[in-house]
């Protein structure tokens, strides 16, 4: 009986944390997950991640992506230093401990563009076969 | 500094121009005059002084030869060709030898074997081990034959590490590359240069081992036919420069095509790979070029790969030109036609039209009203003008040339106009000792001929010059060689007339022989005189229509001041070039590579391209533009595909399907009598003429102005001189 009421629990909590009835539907309509938990942190782009050791190991820590992406959420948008917390190669997160100090080089994280119009297509360095005329303009 | 100097008699007896030989077997079938040998016990009847090589081609024996070529003299000194021949001490050179009544020659013999493969041996210790990085790879008579006759083995060691021969390469020009390591002294491209192309820039140094083939100072091989050392060298010691490193030839689609540079019509095979032209070579035609090509015929084919009009383009707002899509094109030069009366739409038609597209443009401008239909090359209009072909064809055709027996040029510099013509007239006059006049400013034609001025008052008097009373009026068969360019003076009409005078004053009763010759300049004019073209574009300058057509027109012959300001220019082309600048639409058009198209030669033989290449981008074949234009004008012509335009062109003058053959021209008494009313008077003035040095030869056309080899050559002509 208590296993019952168990599931129960988890899942009015699951509800309130994603937002009341409409708002569950919505993530599980986004995500095809319900999951409740403690909000670990947030990074820069809005991503939240989230803990909650009840549930196994590679599914006890999640990524709730930032609403501006929408239904276009990708592995990619997940920056570099929360990408090892939540990969468990490391059991503290990068707000409490931060994997490498900020450089000036650094470069901030682009999420990977294939498919878009900002793809990296690499050049020719072939000459073209043909060369064709450029009318001179007259300004 | 040796010199192979052709020796008149000695060549004519050992190689008979192919005329003489035919002749001579003629002869010879009636009397029986032959010699028995036997070929491998095989007997064969050959002509007394043939050679023992050309007594076992007859029997079917191929003999295997480095410095024999059948269109260049005897050496003799490579060796390879040596045979057994029967009670004879030792193994002769069958290239050299002449044929004895009852000789027995054995081809397959083991003393014939041995001396073959000493013979390559000794070669091939001099020459070194490059075939992978060499560019005669795979067409290298040199390793063909080291794989039938050689050895299987090699002796040659190097224990010292001294090194084969090693040669230091000459620099002889932008066309021609040379490894002079790898050269075996044939002599070959010494004796093609001294006999073919008279230019005697290359010699031998040297004697033995240290024997070298060169320029001797270091100089440029100044030659228009300079590319033709790379196919008879048989080894990869003079190989094409722009063609250094590109391909192999066994990676080459061929296809066989028309050469469109001058108007001489030679036969050539483009060699494509990937869709790209790697090179040209000639093709075999004994009526017209031979096996040789010249140099702006063979080079200049990276001029078909820029400059290309690729997109249609159309003039915006402020003047420039954009590119733009088919329709929109289309539509433009629509409104432009439809816009104005028919009889306002003019066309220009330039030296590199096919046939094809010179029909759909002359159907479509006559279904709209107009009769103004123009080429940029001028001829008289006056008297017959161009509604006899004897006019304005080579009536005598260009292996004619080799029977004539008396040669007078007018106003034409034949050795930069047409290169091959003139190599058959050089032909003419090493084995036939023809007798060369020439009318126009002094120029070397690379054979000696007799000067009879330069002015046209020359022409006038030319029958109190001695080459007429001692040469031309004794001669059985006079050629008289008008060139174009002469025909594009103001008082042209005249100058032809006198020439027709002259000409018909010569011609025997009775002979079918043909003395007046045009020489044309571009290969597009006989077509489009033949279907009906107006020669001149004096038209278009007086008439200014509201419309004009630039069909490949690039040559300025008219300029926007010539024309309305209102005037709509719309050229049809593969380059941009002239045409294009002052167009207000571009409908990219073809390169002759790039379509199957029909081109007349200036003898009136028909011949035609074949598609080597797309046309690229956008650009189209131009008979389809013309047809895709006039479906939308709502006048479709009756045409669908090439052998229905064919059938059109069959309709409006049979012999431009009647494919590589030269229809014959007469009716020179009636053109004689039709100019006999012209009362235009010769001008006094001395001949001019476009090309005088080989500088001037490279860049004449849109093609060759677009190509960097023939810039190239331009300048180390310029740096040369």
């Amino acid at each position: 009986m208590s296993k019952y009421l168990e599931k129960l629990r988890n899942c009015r909590l699951a509800i309130k944390q994603n937002g009341g009835i409409i708002g569950a539907y919505l993530q599980l309509f986004r995500t095809d997950e319900l999951k409740y938990g403690n909000h670990i942190g947030t990074d820069k782009y809005g991503n939240k991640y989230y803990e909650n050791k009840s549930y196994f190991v590679a599914r006890s820590r999640w990524i709730d992506y930032a609403p501006k992406y929408g239904y276009d959420f990708d592995g990619s948008q997940v920056p570099a230093d929360w990408h090892r917390w939540l990969h468990y190669m490391t059991d503290d997160p990068p707000t409490k401990v931060k994997p490498c100090p900020d450089r000036e080089w650094m470069t901030d994280h682009e999420e990977n563009l294939s498919g878009t119009t900002g793809q990296y297509v690499p050049y020719s360095t072939v000459t073209p076969k043909i060369h064709s005329w450029n009318p001179p303009k007259n300004n | 500094m040796l010199r192979l100097l052709p020796n008149s008699r000695i060549l004519s007896k050992a190689i008979p121009p192919v005329n003489i030989s035919y002749k001579a077997r003629e002869c010879a079938s009636k009397a029986a005059e032959t010699v028995e040998v036997f070929v491998d016990d095989k007997p064969v009847q050959v002509q007394p002084g043939s050679t023992v090589l050309q007594a076992c081609a007859q029997a079917g024996v191929e003999i295997p030869r480095f410095c024999y070529h059948e269109r260049l003299s005897i050496a003799g000194n490579c060796r390879m060709c040596l045979v057994e021949v029967e009670r004879s001490p030792k193994p002769v050179a069958s290239c050299a030898m002449p044929v004895m009544k009852g000789m027995k020659i054995k081809t397959d013999s083991p003393i014939t074997k041995k001396a073959r493969e000493g013979v390559m041996e000794f070669l091939l210790v001099n020459h070194p081990l490059d075939c992978p990085i060499c560019d005669q790879g795979g067409e290298c008579d040199l390793q063909d034959q080291s794989m039938n006759f050689g050895s299987d083995k090699s002796r040659f060691t190097d224990n010292q590490f001294l090194g084969k021969r090693a040669v230091e390469d000459k620099d002889i020009g932008p066309l021609v590359k040379t490894i002079m390591t790898r050269c075996i002294q044939c002599t070959r491209c010494v004796r093609f240069a001294n006999e073919i192309a008279g230019v005697s820039d290359l010699g031998t140094t040297g004697r033995g081992n240290d024997l070298q083939i060169g320029t001797y100072v270091e100089k440029m091989f100044k030659s228009e036919l300079s590319g033709n050392v790379i196919d008879i060298c048989p080894v990869g010691a003079l190989t094409s420069k722009p063609y250094a490193f590109v391909a192999r030839p066994w990676e080459l689609r061929r296809v066989d095509s028309i050469d469109t540079m001058d108007a001489v019509g030679s036969n050539i095979v483009v060699c494509t790979r990937g869709g790209d032209i790697m090179r040209i070579l000639p093709r075999i035609h004994e009526g017209i070029n031979e096996e040789w090509l010249a140099d702006k015929s063979r080079f200049s084919y990276d001029g078909l790969k820029r400059q290309r009009l690729t997109s249609p383009m159309i003039k915006d707002e402020s003047g420039n030109l954009i590119s733009v899509d088919w329709e929109t094109a289309l539509l433009r030069v629509c409104d432009a036609i439809t816009s104005v009366k028919g009889a306002e739409i003019a066309a220009i038609a330039g030296g590199q039209v096919d046939a094809e597209a010179l029909i759909a443009m002359k159907d479509l401008l006559n279904k709209l009203g107009s009769e103004s239909l123009n080429t940029e090359e001028i001829f008289p209009m006056d008297g017959s003008g161009t509604d006899l072909r004897s006019n304005y064809l080579l009536n005598s055709s260009i292996e004619g040339i080799e029977e004539s027996d008396a040669i007078l040029l007018i106003g034409c510099n034949p050795r930069y106009e047409a290169p091959l013509l003139n190599a058959r007239i050089r032909k003419a006059f090493i084995h036939n000792e023809i007798e060369v006049g020439y009318l126009g400013p002094k120029i070397d034609l690379s054979y000696n001929y007799q000067h009879l001025g330069d002015t046209t008052t020359s022409l006038e008097n030319i029958k109190s010059s001695q080459f007429y009373k001692e040469h031309l009026s004794k001669a059985k068969k006079p050629m008289i060689i008008l060139g174009s360019s002469a025909l594009q003076r103001a008082d042209g009409t005249a100058v032809f007339a006198k020439t027709q005078q002259i000409s018909n004053e010569l011609k025997e009763a009775g002979s079918s022989w043909r003395v007046l010759n045009v020489l044309q300049r571009v290969a597009s004019q006989v077509a489009a005189l033949d279907i009906g073209y107006r020669p001149g574009v004096e038209n278009v300058r007086n008439n200014k229509p509201k419309v004009l057509f630039l069909l490949h027109a690039d040559n300025e012959t008219v300029r926007r001041e010539d024309l309305g300001k209102d005037c709509v220019v719309i050229y049809q082309g593969s380059h941009g070039d002239q045409g294009a600048l002052m167009a207000d639409i571009v409908l990219p058009g073809a390169a002759y590579t790039e379509k199957e198209g029909t081109y007349v030669n200036t003898e009136g033989r028909a011949q035609r391209t074949l598609v080597a290449v797309n046309p690229p981008g956008l650009a189209r074949n131009d008979w389809r533009i013309t047809r895709a234009l006039s479906e939308m004008i709502g006048q479709p012509l009756s045409y669908d595909n090439t052998n229905e335009i064919r059938d059109r062109l069959a309709e409006m003058s049979p012999n431009l399907v009647k494919f590589d053959t030269v229809e014959e021209a007469n009716y020179f008494k009636q053109s004689e009598e039709l100019f006999k009313d012209i009362k235009e008077k010769i001008k006094q003035d001395s001949f001019s003429l476009p090309m005088i040095q080989l500088k001037d030869y490279f860049m004449t056309d849109p093609i060759t102005r677009a190509s960097p080899t023939m810039a190239q050559c331009v300048k180390a002509n310029n740096k040369e001189a």
